[in-house]
């Protein structure tokens, strides 16, 4: 039989059993591109009886609706590698899954596929999700990471940059791969699995290390890695006479002992440091002030600070057998600080003192250009010093600032769409947005093979591209349709736009919590792609109910109203919202015959916007029983050469398809979307929002990431 | 004994809010779901995550449970069938509700991540929302039973309930309550749309298990506190005490969990705004109507 591919180690006996057979029935899918894509590809995720889980750290089920481009299939690979296993994959569709193991179950990509592949499945885990040999996966996008390192104390590394806690030197990048060397972390005993770095990796950013490594592998490593070295003495960096033939940490002062060539750059370093810190006091050669940096001998200033070369505070040039000159300086320190003053010579001296033993004893954390307070102790956490350098938000509150990767799997946002938001607190500092690095569209091939691919290539509004190949490759040859076949190839559009607009107000309101309205929405938006005008008719019914309360909620509306003011130069739904009444419908001769006339709002915000498309959804359902018939676009027959262009709402905006024929195959085309124009806007209108409300209006402006690069 | 009794009553009303919040959020109501996904969760593979602040991670869930395990001491489920009748039993259920606050910033510190550290520090910003909500209403309560004993208080709704007696009181308590137990609107530290999970976003296993049992024990806290305070407690005709208190608490449990589907989520900075300028006003007129009720009107 076959096993499963993310079995969780062990034997399938007694209580595992039963485990095994509640997994079984609890199933939770963490979706891959994303629900909405999902529900675009006419899957209804509940009816199935499958539980989303926002992370995938709380999924068992990894759900690959549809071709996922390279990029995405990369992060994917990390999501696998967060859950924890028990796991399995569930791909529907023809997939390349990239670096990701081949899938438990493999189904087509319809609700039954679904259906039956979540059969499948459920039997594979009753019998399979524990083995006693299980395989092993490590995500290539996490074989490498970046980390940081101080050049004095190796054992100290960070995932971030910053200071040396020890000496205040700047840490320095050093690029890893392979297995986490602190993997071990990540494991419990018998439990022997991942290093999982946390959060940022399931968004496929990782740049640390959310590696996953069997227990025996990390050990494996740590082992190979102390026979290379055992050959090699180890020596402190700080006192050269300690040697040692194992690794270990000095008697003296408790550093970790460095392998000996590794040691010999730092040797020389480390005496200066010893001496800035007072253990050695030995003198500089050529003292010109009293503060140096222990590290750059060259370096003096009157004053406390910091070291310009590398970040290291300054410390008191302290002479042997001239404590006077270090007092001395204690004192300059000290003298124009309230606290000391009116305590006159004493008070210098036992500045002095305190100056010493921080040097020998704390010096390293960097307290020396920190004020003293009256009454606090030195050692202190000063908020004023740990902020210090760190940016400053408009509130005036100084933080420190956290880049966060979002997408292209987060659960709040369209799937696709990746975003690194850098986080001050919960608001948003700035924002980086970008769609996906679709693979170019073919040439040199038939009209019909480039229409199924280009419409294959944007999943959210397959039909709009579809028709929009059609329209431009009638342009090209020059042929025409029937009136009646351009208007039911007109009603097949409107119809996506009212499904595509029901599955962007599902994700909203998925977005904001409002659970059953997200269900009411994705249900119906799967009755209407695919039925027919008079199916529509019936439905009509059922949508407008949901549309005014979508629009009445008090509640939603003060959630949306305000946020997300959208002005200036727009396209599609969102400058509608905002009173430009752009529409490349307008205008065009078939919608003309319909009655067709823009719908517009006034206030631009992300209230005007779910308004605006709750307004568009109702007047698409009036153009589709006007047109009375419903056909999808077929491409034209083609032969010789031409050149023709086509534009289109698409229900996210004006799409534009440039295409060249030769000698009947496509050769060359070029496409342009509504995403990047709308994108670019994302980072200025989410600056200082709460991050909650960020995300709102960025799922307010429906963005297609899928269209991004073409 | 009836510590025994109470704990069963604790793990069966757990049990049901965890199927009435598979109703609200999933739209399906099972009576075998929760088991089956704690049986699942059990055999889940449980995660460290590498950087992570290894205690905290640790004792997050665990603090989380305790918290609600002390509030559910001081409620009485029936005269006489109660952990501990404290004389400040109403100011226990407070501090108690106190570690919640502690237990989500340190399980959202814990595992190292900007979800799950975001979350914990909103929950922050969410007790100070709260905190007075929860404080003042009771404060009515214990005006109206001149005392801060849970039973007492029930004993004094003898006559009127509170609900009737002090309706203000009643609404603030609610949402300051769902606040506490982060039910959503006001979910803020692990939603699920914002923050994909949040403070539960790095809880794999038997840890993340313990985490959801925690909070299911502080919704049926805050919801038998709701009955104590302002619906009467186990008083009612015909059925046995104890049988009101727990049809009650799952009422109000199951109106809090309700209420919570069909609203959006609700902003930090909006609950902040609502809970200080309008709330805070309204538990002190409260406050104040009580007082002169009491004195005028001896119910």
């Amino acid at each position: 039989m076959m096993d499963l591919s993310g079995a969780r180690q062990g034997l399938l006996r007694g209580f595992r059993g039963l485990v095994a057979g509640a997994m079984a029935r609890d199933l939770r899918a963490f979706v891959v591109p994303g629900e909405d894509v999902a529900n675009a590809l006419g899957l209804d995720l509940d009816a199935a009886g499958l539980i989303r889980a926002v992370t995938p750290r709380h999924a068992n089920v990894l759900l690959i609706a549809g071709p996922l481009p390279t990029a995405l299939a990369d992060a994917a690979s990390v999501v696998w590698a967060q859950m924890p296993r028990p796991r399995c994959i569930l791909a529907l569709g023809e997939v390349d899954l990239g670096p990701l193991p081949s899938a438990d179950v493999t189904a087509e990509m319809s609700q039954a596929g679904l259906i039956s592949g979540l059969e499948d499945l459920r039997k594979l885990i009753r019998n399979g999700a524990f083995a006693p040999d299980i395989a092993e996966f490590d995500a290539p996008a996490l074989s490498e990471w970046i980390e940081y390192t101080c050049p004095m104390h190796p054992e100290v590394i960070s995932d971030e940059p910053g200071k040396c806690p020890k000496c205040g030197m700047f840490l320095v990048e050093r690029r890893v791969s392979g297995a986490a060397p602190h993997a071990h972390e990540g494991h419990e005993g018998h439990e022997g699995h991942e290093g999982h770095e946390g959060h940022e990796g399931h968004e496929g950013h990782e740049k640390s290390s959310a590696v996953s490594t069997q227990a025996e592998k990390a050990h494996h490593q740590s082992d190979a890695v102390t026979s290379a070295e055992t050959s090699a003495s180890y020596v402190c960096p700080m006192h050269p006479e300690v040697t040692s033939d194992t690794p270990g940490s000095c008697p003296k002062c408790g550093m970790n002992l460095v392998p000996q060539a590794e040691a010999g750059e730092h040797a020389h370093h480390g005496h200066h440091a010893h001496h800035g810190h007072g253990h050695h006091a030995e003198p500089a050669s050529e003292p010109t002030g009293p503060y140096t940096c222990p590290m750059h001998p060259e370096v003096t200033s009157d004053a406390p600070g910091s070291c310009p070369k590398c970040g290291m505070d300054l410390v008191p040039q302290t002479e042997p057998g001239k404590h006077g000159h270090g007092g001395h300086g204690g004192h300059k320190h000290h003298k124009d600080m309230p606290a000391q003053e009116g305590q006159g010579e004493h008070a210098a001296h036992g500045a002095h003192e305190q100056q010493d033993a921080h040097g020998a004893h704390h010096g390293h954390a960097g307290h020396g250009a920190a004020p003293d307070i009256p009454g606090i102790e030195p050692h202190f956490m000063s908020m004023v010093e740990l902020t210090e350098g760190k940016p400053v938000s408009p509130d005036g509150l100084v933080m420190e600032w956290i880049d966060a990767p979002f997408g292209p799997f987060f659960p709040g946002l369209p799937g696709g769409l990746q975003m690194v938001l850098t986080l001050d607190g919960d608001s948003i500092a700035g924002a980086d947005i970008k769609g996906m690095d679709a693979a170019a569209l073919p040439s040199g091939v038939a009209l019909e093979d480039f229409a199924a691919s280009l419409a294959d290539a944007v999943p959210l509004s397959p039909v709009a591209m579809r028709e929009l190949a059609c329209r431009a490759a009638e342009a090209a040859t020059g042929q025409t349709a029937p009136k009646d076949v351009l208007t039911a190839r007109a009603a097949a559009v409107e119809r996506e736009r009212i499904a595509s607009h029901l599955n962007w107000l599902a994700g909203l309101a998925r977005q904001v919590g409002l659970f059953s309205l997200s269900r009411k929405a994705a249900d119906l938006q799967c009755d209407v792609r695919t039925a027919q005008a008079d199916g529509l008719a019936e439905q009509e019914g059922a949508i407008n109910s949901l549309l005014t309360a979508a629009r009445q909620g008090s509640f939603l509306r003060s959630k949306l109203s305000g946020i997300g003011t959208l002005k200036g130069a727009l396209e599609g739904p969102a400058a509608r919202a905002a009173g430009h009444p752009s529409d490349a419908r307008h205008g065009d001769v078939v919608y003309d015959e319909l009655g067709f006339e823009p719908i517009t709002q006034d206030q631009g915000d992300a209230m005007a916007r779910l308004r605006q498309r709750c307004a568009e959804i109702a007047q698409s359902l009036d153009l589709i029983a006007e047109a009375g018939a419903i056909a999808m676009p077929a491409v034209p027959r083609a032969k010789g050469d031409g050149h023709g262009m086509a534009a289109l709402e698409t229900p996210r905006g004006p799409a534009t398809l440039y295409l060249t024929l030769k000698g009947g195959m496509v050769s060359s085309t070029h496409l342009t979307t509504p995403f990047a124009a709308l994108a670019a806007h994302v980072p200025d209108v989410i600056k200082q929002m709460e991050l909650a409300d960020a995300l709102t209006v960025i799922g307010s402006l429906d963005l297609d990431p899928w269209s991004a690069t073409q | 004994m009836s510590i025994a009794v109470i704990i069963l009553a604790l793990a069966i009303g757990c049990y049901a809010v965890a199927v009435l919040e598979g109703w609200a959020v999933h739209g399906r109501l099972s009576l075998t779901r929760p088991a089956t996904s704690a049986l699942a969760l059990l055999g889940r593979e449980q995660i460290l995550p590498r950087t992570s602040d290894r205690l905290f991670f640790e004792v997050g869930p665990v603090l989380l449970l305790v918290a609600g395990l002390l509030s559910v001491a001081v409620i009485p489920l029936a005269p006489g069938l109660i952990i501990t009748d404290l004389a400040i039993g109403a100011l226990f259920l407070n501090a108690a509700l106190a570690y919640v606050l502690v237990a989500l910033i340190m399980a959202g510190w814990g595992p190292n991540g900007a979800y799950g550290m975001v979350g914990g520090w909103r929950f922050l910003g969410q007790f100070i929302a709260y905190a007075m909500l929860i404080v003042m209403p009771i404060t009515a309560v214990a005006m109206r039973a001149e005392s801060l004993s849970t039973t007492q208080i029930v004993l004094s709704q003898a006559a009127l309930w509170n609900i009737a007696y002090q309706p203000i009181g009643f609404v603030l308590f609610v949402i300051a309550a769902m606040g506490v137990a982060w039910l959503p609107p006001i979910d803020l530290p692990t939603g699920g749309g914002d923050l994909a999970g949040g403070v539960e976003a790095e809880y794999t296993g038997a840890r993340l298990a313990v985490l959801r049992l925690a909070r299911l024990v502080i919704i049926v806290a805050l919801a038998g506190a709701t009955v104590t305070f302002y619906l009467g407690g186990w008083l009612g005709p015909w059925l046995p005490g104890w049988v009101w208190t727990a049809l009650k608490t799952l009422a109000v449990a199951a109106g809090m969990l309700a209420l919570g589907s069909r609203l959006p989520r609700l902003r930090e900075a909006k609950y902040l705004e609502l809970s200080w300028k309008l709330g805070i006003t309204l538990a002190l007129a409260n406050i104040f109507l009580v007082g002169v009720i009491a004195l005028v009107v001896p119910i």
